[in-house]
């Protein structure tokens, strides 16, 4: 009988088995473990016969794969609603109202950078004109400018330099050394 | 008695030919004959300083007369300004606001280039070649390499005009080889006599403002001691003076090697000071805190050799 069986399981891997045969013997094969092992066996040997290659699998790799699909954590995603056209209207309209005011401070600092620009020397010559040293002063004093008196007392190369913003350094350090 | 005659013309020839080839003279009477010629040569031109990514084109004019010299730059971009060096003092025009600076610069002499009158100290930590002959403003010029012996400062080369030994270039490089500096003429002539200039005074003009020399003492009253020292540098002077436009004292010594000068700055801490390295073109500075004390070691050298003097730097009386 086993032999009967193992024949069979030849003839089905090589297609010579009808339909009513191959259904018996896979109802024969299901319950029995060795008989699944000599399937594979000789599904083995036929694709290294025929392609000289031939990937194993194991017996119980679909089963496997099943018990992990089963065991798979179920993820309960927010579906995304529909959003409702007021909505929309009322996101549109505060979107614009950032852009505006977001917009508006721009113009408005640029506008007092060139306020700025156009009176530093106007602040620079007040400053130098007036006759009072600041104690505190240097601990507020930005670090550029500190930079800027230690290379001017270092060598004379500011001179050249073309720095725009050393003109005012240099008149408010002068009036301080009188 | 021909063949032995030909014989001598030939090899006449080929020495006076091997001679033609050498520089005439050597890179260290180059830079001497160009400080002499800086300083008795009546010539101008205009000359382009490129400094921290910026280019500065000016008009230069050097007048000497009698063994007394004036030196003056005119920008040609804004901020306007006329600049006279007269001896030590320079001062500064500032053409938009009629704002006149004076300043007191006792230990530079050029705006162009300052080279030590005695080369013969400086064998040991730079050396002086002559590299090539090239064209600059369309004047022939020796090129002179000037190659520190360890990596505490730049690289510099200078073109010196062959004709009047006028500096025509000089380039500051850094350690790997990228250009920190640049002073380089676009055109120059030399006078037989230029006009000495006074700055001139406007009827507005606001009051001149006086940078006063500052009052040299010994380092012995400076609050701290150097300790790395690379070799060649030595004090040029210490002077503890008002600075940030306060009463507040700032200690500064001043050290040169010659070509290259490292300041330190001391004086009391303050939160707007920020730590560590600090770079401008050339220029590097590097800041720490020793106690209740701020120092900042800056100088037109690499950054590792004002971090290497900071460093070193204690204060007298505060153990490690």
């Amino acid at each position: 009988m086993p032999e009967d069986l193992n024949q069979k399981i030849s003839q089905f891997l090589d297609n010579e088995l009808d339909h009513v045969h191959a259904l018996n013997l896979l109802k024969k094969m299901q319950p029995q473990t060795e008989l699944q092992d000599i399937l594979h066996r000789y599904e083995a040997i036929s694709n290294a016969i025929k392609t000289d290659f031939f990937l194993l699998t194991k017996s119980d790799f679909s089963i496997k794969i099943r018990q992990q699909i089963q065991q798979e954590a179920v993820y309960l995603l927010p579906q995304q609603k529909p959003a409702k056209r007021r909505h929309k209207v009322i996101a549109l309209a505060a979107s614009i109202v950032i852009v505006a005011v977001i917009a508006e401070r721009g113009i408005n600092n640029q506008a007092d950078q060139l306020i700025n620009a156009a009176s530093t020397q106007q602040v620079a010559q007040h400053q130098a004109q007036k006759p009072v040293a600041y104690e505190h002063q240097a601990d507020e004093l930005p670090l550029n400018t500190r930079i800027n008196e230690y290379l001017q007392a270092h060598n004379s190369s500011v001179y050249t330099n073309g720095e725009a913003n050393f003109q005012t350094f240099a008149r408010v350090t002068a009036y301080s050394q009188k | 008695m021909t063949v032995v005659k030909l014989f001598f013309v030939a090899l006449l020839a080929s020495i006076g030919q091997v001679l033609a080839d050498e520089p005439e003279i050597d890179a260290r009477q180059a830079l001497m004959k160009m400080t002499h010629a800086m300083e008795v040569l009546n010539y101008k031109g205009t000359v382009a300083f490129l400094r921290n990514g910026k280019l500065e084109p000016m008009k230069y004019v050097h007048a000497a007369k009698k063994g007394v010299e004036q030196e003056r730059l005119s920008s040609l971009n804004s901020p306007m300004r006329e600049i006279i060096r007269d001896s030590d003092k320079v001062s500064c025009l500032y053409k938009e606001t009629q704002q006149i600076v004076v300043d007191h610069r006792p230990f530079e002499h050029s705006f162009l280039v300052d080279i030590p009158r005695n080369l013969d100290k400086l064998g040991a930590i730079y050396q002086f070649e002559i590299v090539g002959e090239e064209d600059v403003a369309m004047l022939p010029s020796y090129v002179v390499a000037i190659q520190p012996k360890d990596n505490f400062r730049y690289f510099r080369k200078l073109w010196i005009e062959k004709q009047n030994f006028l500096p025509l270039k000089v380039v500051v490089y850094d350690n790997s080889g990228v250009i920190q500096e640049q002073v380089v003429f676009t055109e120059i002539e030399v006078k037989d006599a230029l006009p000495f200039a006074d700055l001139k005074f406007s009827d507005t003009a606001p009051p001149v403002q006086h940078i006063h020399q500052p009052q040299t003492h010994s380092s012995d009253q400076a609050a701290f001691v150097v300790t790395n020292i690379p070799l060649g540098f030595r004090e040029i002077f210490f002077t503890r003076r008002p600075m940030h436009n306060t009463r507040q004292l700032v200690d500064h010594l001043l050290l040169s090697d010659g070509f290259t000068s490292v300041s330190v700055y001391m004086e009391n801490k303050s939160a707007a000071m920020q730590a560590g390295l600090q770079s401008a073109g050339a220029v590097n500075s590097f800041s720490r805190t020793i106690g209740d004390s701020q120092l900042t070691v800056m100088g037109e050298v690499p950054p590792e050799t004002v971090k290497f003097i900071a460093e070193g730097i204690k204060l007298k009386g505060l153990k490690d």
